[in-house]
């Protein structure tokens, strides 16, 4: 029986995410950004999401933290964390205290993420305090222990204010932060958008090893193929909003099904070869008149449109075991 | 440590030069101006019938300067004069020290400009925050608006009104005078007590008055802080509110810091309308008397004091900056 219950648990996704809607106001009105979402986040696997800026990556993360920030609200939808629940419906207190102990966080500015009038030190003892940390000493010693494998000299870091370290350092930090309560989920939002090629490897390197060493559940959002090619174990495309396709990285890489996913991985430029091998997408990202349309979100870009996806949206259904994609061109071959 | 000695040593010359700027800046001004008050006393006291040197004696005791000399030499007189802070004498209040007269203003100004400043600084600084954290709320609005309006009323008619409420319709508070006269001035109760009852008005008058600028500016200050990624962290990383609004607080009020040391500097040119109104025998009256009285001596006395002031609180802020703020150390 205990057997049984283990394999579930295992198999058990780390985040349900379901009926997700999320819209920003602005002037000409409501603007969806994420649009009726499902999602599982497997646990133990590292999953991409991938997408154009805008196209709601970030604020589906966020959503899954409950921490949407204004003029953005949460509509719909329910975030079903393991071990936590309804990140949209559990009480106040318990989201706070879900979020740095669960779910960790290392968001798109992680170099501005810190306090600039306090010393990181201090600052990770806020935290332990804010998380009813008993022994303090000893989180002061698992910040020194992480900042080691960061790669940095943990006891300057400690002791030093933000304005003090480099932007590659901030962002280790940062990660830091978000690995120190030993929160079993990882978001990491544009972790290293902001970092230079070295760096970036670097720390993703770090990333994917502490992934393997704590058993952790890591999402990372990029709009950097290269980089889900090299860490995702699964891949979420999204788009206007919706996502378009999933799937296993390698697959839905090699053998993109949703025409924006060909576009994207269309658009990759390579280290060799002519530049001009790389296709950039035609036209221009989902605007909020995109959204007022009944079709697909994509079809005033895609090169293979029909008639049907100007009137009707598509829902994201299974092609195989493990893989789905919205697109009317795939799913509708029978 | 060093290096710090460095930059104060360097802060205190500059203020120094300033300091020499300004005074021989307050110097022509007294020389410029049209009628020369200088040579208009040296004629009259020739008119009373003074011999030449004896008038000049006189002028040269009243002003500290010496008409009939070139200007460098009055000018070189003068700034001697003043490093032995000597700021020559009064012509209103014939024969006393104008050092003299300014000390015994000087301690009426504090008591009500500085707890005025730091009580409205308090409250106004703390409704400030809640103002901005609870911005799309009833209550922040009230709070924001009670400041823009707080703000907008003359201290004067402020003054006046609330005056006429507590002193004339319900009598609580006394009006006029620092003090009762009756009483013994000295460290003892009923002076001490009666000392409290007057400034009550005043002082409350003054916070009222600059409460709202504080509220304003913190509220803004505090808004912008809101919107710095490092909030969004506090936040996504599950610190409890207490802990930042802490943050948000320390980073806000940063800016306020410098706006309330210069007015603890500018205190010492006083509160016109308050100390007039309320009788209150401080600077800002002090200055005011001489102004209407051609008092040049004690002008140039008082502008000087002011000078001092708002450039050594400057030099002051500078160094507390840099324990308050880390990134300004180095």
């Amino acid at each position: 029986m205990s057997a049984e219950l283990k394999h579930k648990q295992a198999t058990a996704p780390a985040v349900q995410v379901r009926g997700l809607n999320v819209v920003y106001a602005t002037n000409q009105g409501d603007l969806p950004a994420v649009r009726q979402v499902d999602l599982d986040i497997e646990a133990r696997k590292i999953t991409g999401i991938i997408g154009e800026s805008g196209s709601g990556k970030s604020t589906l993360v966020m959503a899954m933290m409950n921490a949407v920030g204004k003029p953005g609200q949460i509509v719909s939808g329910s975030v079903e964390v393991l071990g936590v629940g309804d990140m949209l419906s559990i009480d106040r207190e318990r989201q706070r205290k879900a979020r740095g102990k669960e779910l960790g966080l290392v968001f798109q500015a992680a170099q501005n993420s810190l306090n600039p009038l306090r010393r990181i030190g201090h600052q990770v003892l806020d935290l332990g305090r804010s998380h009813d940390v008993k022994d303090l000493r000893d989180l002061l010693r698992k910040a020194k222990d992480l900042l080691t494998r960061l790669g940095m000299d943990a006891d300057r870091v400690l002791a030093s204010y933000q304005h003090e370290l480099s932007g590659g350092m901030r962002q280790r930090v940062g990660i830091m932060f978000a690995l120190i309560l030993d929160a079993k989920i990882v978001i990491l939002d544009e972790a290293t958008t902001a970092l230079d090629m070295l760096s970036q490897a670097s720390v993703l390197e770090i990333v994917r090893e502490l992934h393997k060493e704590r058993g952790l559940t890591t999402i990372l959002v990029t709009h950097d193929m290269g980089v889900v090619a090299d860490m995702a174990d699964r891949v979420v495309v999204m788009y206007g909003g919706e996502i378009v396709e999933e799937g296993p990285s390698e697959f839905v890489l090699s053998h993109p099904a949703h025409p924006y996913t060909q576009g994207l991985v269309r658009a990759i430029p390579r280290i060799s070869g002519d530049i001009d091998r790389a296709v950039p997408l035609q036209g221009a990202p989902a605007d909020l008149k995109t959204y007022l349309e009944p079709g697909c979100p994509f079809y005033q870009r895609c090169p293979v449109a029909m008639p049907k996806c100007q009137e009707s949206r598509p829902t994201s259904l299974a092609v195989s075991q493990d893989r789905k994609v919205a697109c009317f061109k795939v799913t509708d071959h029978d | 440590m060093k290096i710090v000695m460095i930059r104060f040593v360097k802060r205190l010359i500059a203020g120094l030069i300033m300091i020499l700027v300004v005074a021989s800046f307050t110097f022509l001004l007294v020389r410029l101006m049209p009628g020369d008050p200088v040579q208009a006393k040296y004629d009259q006291l020739l008119l009373n019938g003074l011999t030449p040197i004896q008038a000049m004696d006189e002028v040269r005791v009243m002003y500290g300067f010496i008409p009939h000399q070139p200007l460098w030499i009055q000018y070189v007189h003068y700034l001697s004069q003043i490093l032995h802070l000597n700021l020559g004498q009064s012509i209103s209040y014939e024969g006393t020290p104008v050092m003299r007269i300014i000390l015994g203003a000087a301690p009426w100004t504090i008591i009500l400009v500085l707890t005025g400043t730091i009580a409205s600084f308090i409250v106004g600084v703390l409704a400030g925050v809640i103002a901005a954290i609870k911005r799309n709320s009833l209550a922040g609005s009230a709070i924001t608006i009670s400041g823009s309006v707080l703000h907008g009323i003359p201290l004067f008619v402020m003054a006046l009104f609330l005056a006429y409420v507590l002193t004339t319709i319900y009598a609580i508070l006394p009006f006029g005078a620092p003090y009762n006269a009756a009483l013994t001035p000295g460290f003892n109760g009923p002076f001490l007590s009666s000392l409290a009852r007057h400034a009550l008005l005043p002082v409350f008058t003054y916070a009222l008055s600059s409460y709202g600028g504080w509220l304003l500016t913190m509220k803004s200050s505090v808004i912008s802080v809101l919107g710095d990624d490092f909030i969004l962290a506090s936040e996504v990383r599950g610190l409890k509110t207490s802990t930042r609004i802490g943050y948000i607080a320390h980073n806000a009020i940063l800016p306020l810091f410098t706006i309330l040391a210069l007015s603890i500097g500018f205190m010492f040119g006083g509160s016109l309308f308050i100390e007039d109104i309320f009788d209150y025998p401080g600077l800002g009256n002090l200055l005011v008397n001489a102004i209407n009285s051609r008092d040049y001596p004690l002008m140039s006395g008082a502008f000087l004091l002011i000078t001092v002031a708002v450039i050594a609180s400057n030099i002051i802020t500078d160094f507390l900056y840099s324990v308050v703020d880390p990134r300004i150390r180095r």
